[in-house]
């Protein structure tokens, strides 16, 4: 053969080869690789792990923001609301309290009328009492006739215009 | 008075050192190596290449001593191995001590040529190119160590790189090829196989490459040991900066090349797409 190829000593260093690439790759590649990959699926995890708490914490403070507004929006609202209803319930009592006054008016109103009423009664009782008194008092003093029909016709005036005040509203 | 005797004691020192090595200079050049007697310069370049005339006897067969240094580093590195492998690997960390750097930057520069050449079946390629790596680089610093063996003509010859023996560059090349040829088959079927096949100088192209890169390096050094005068400071350069320079630049070349065609022989090829059948012609264009 050229160059003294013996095909003998390539079969020999071929075996010698493939015993030491299947030694080499059982007793050093393979378990390093497997230790590189397991590392770098715990880095990935790990990073993985810290990109989930990334966004976590970041949908966290977007939901604390939109709960502040909306508490913000809720305190606002119900701020209006409660003066809202202070305003109602102050016009309320207003109401209530003019209604009131106008009861107690009207009810004063009332009361003065009647007792005006009662007191124009008492006071024509006592009138007329005292007409009486005044009468048989100058009946007793002077019996004259002209001045008796003057005295009766100015007596039944005055109970006519007592008539027409009692009348008029 | 006391720092002019101490001078004085360094020159004689000095005088003398340099005189015993220039008179053992001129007794080397004056008597000659036996070697330069019993093998002339072309007989040892001859051998160097051929492997004709200093064979070991080993279990009945005659083999070059290549195949003696190949058995030797294999044997050395498997015990390597598995000394890591029961020893350093399991005591791995996620911080890395400085054995571990090592192994973790030797497995990984292999396994991402790997990923990089040959991105669709990374994990054979990647274990075959560490084992090649490795062997070629170790195999070729083993010269340096200059391990003697007897030859059965009874002369005492240095192990020589087992790569810088042609059975040993070709059984790289063939191993090689067939597991780019093997690759393309399983991967591709016959089509894959079959382009791989087209590339039928690839083996002996990777033969010779590393045989011729790791030969001329064997016959420079060969070359610088014969001569006595040739014999000091040099082979320093020579032997060692050569020698690691081929060791990473062989195994760096054919770990590239075997993941660069294995990369090549496994991906996915599209299927062919039929060339739609011309349409004739109407009869009234046709005339």
């Amino acid at each position: 053969m050229p160059l003294n190829i013996d095909f003998v000593q390539v079969l020999l260093h071929l075996l010698n080869f493939v015993i030491l690439a299947g030694g080499l790759t059982l007793l050093v590649y393979k378990p390093v690789m497997k230790f590189l990959d397991a590392r770098r699926a715990r880095y990935e995890a790990l990073e993985e792990q810290n990109q989930a708490a990334k966004e976590e914490s970041d949908r966290l403070q977007k939901a604390y923001a939109s709960h502040l507004a909306d508490a913000e929006a809720e305190i606002a609202e119900k701020r209006l609301k409660a003066e809202r209803e202070g305003a109602e319930t102050a016009r309320a009592y207003l109401d209530g309290a003019r209604e009131k006054a106008a009861a107690i008016v009207a009810a004063a109103e009332a009361e003065a009328e009647t007792r005006r009423a009662q007191i124009l009664d008492s006071a024509q009782t006592e009138i007329g009492e005292l007409v009486l008194e005044a009468t048989q008092k100058l009946l007793t003093d002077s019996a004259d006739a002209e001045r008796t029909a003057a005295l009766y016709d100015a007596f039944l005036r005055r109970a006519e215009e007592d008539a027409k005040k009692r009348a008029e509203p | 008075m006391d720092l002019k005797v101490k001078n004085r004691g360094r020159t004689v020192f000095l005088i003398v050192w340099l005189a015993l090595i220039v008179l053992l200079l001129a007794a080397i050049l004056l008597l000659g190596l036996p070697g330069e007697k019993s093998e002339s310069i072309r007989a040892v370049m001859r051998d160097g290449v051929l492997h004709d005339e200093n064979r070991v006897a080993v279990l009945g067969l005659r083999v070059n001593p290549g195949l003696i240094s190949a058995w030797v580093v294999t044997g050395v590195l498997l015990l390597c191995g598995a000394a890591l492998r029961i020893f350093a690997i399991p005591r791995f960390t996620d911080v890395p001590g400085k054995l571990q750097c090592v192994i973790e930057a030797l497995v990984e520069f292999f396994s991402g040529m790997a990923r990089t050449s040959s991105p669709h079946r990374p994990g054979f390629v990647g274990a075959y190119i560490f084992a090649a790596g490795v062997y070629i680089f170790f195999s070729t610093v083993f010269e340096l160590f200059g391990i003697q063996v007897l030859t059965d003509a009874g002369r005492s010859v240095a192990l020589p790189a087992p790569i810088a023996d042609i059975n040993g560059a070709l059984a790289m090349g063939i191993l090689s090829y067939l597991v780019i040829l093997g690759a393309g088959f399983v991967t591709n079927g016959l089509r894959g196989g079959l382009g791989v096949l087209k590339d039928f100088s690839l083996p002996i192209s990777m033969s010779f490459r590393l045989f011729g890169a790791l030969l001329s390096g064997l016959l420079v050094t060969e070359l610088v040991y014969y001569y006595t005068a040739l014999s000091f400071v040099l082979p320093v350069v020579v032997g060692v900066l050569f020698t690691l320079l081929h060791a990473v630049i062989q195994t760096y070349v054919l770990s590239t090349l075997v993941s660069f065609f294995y990369g090549e022989a496994v991906e996915p090829k599209a299927p062919k797409v039929k060339k739609p059948k011309k349409q004739k012609l109407e009869s009234g264009e046709d005339k």
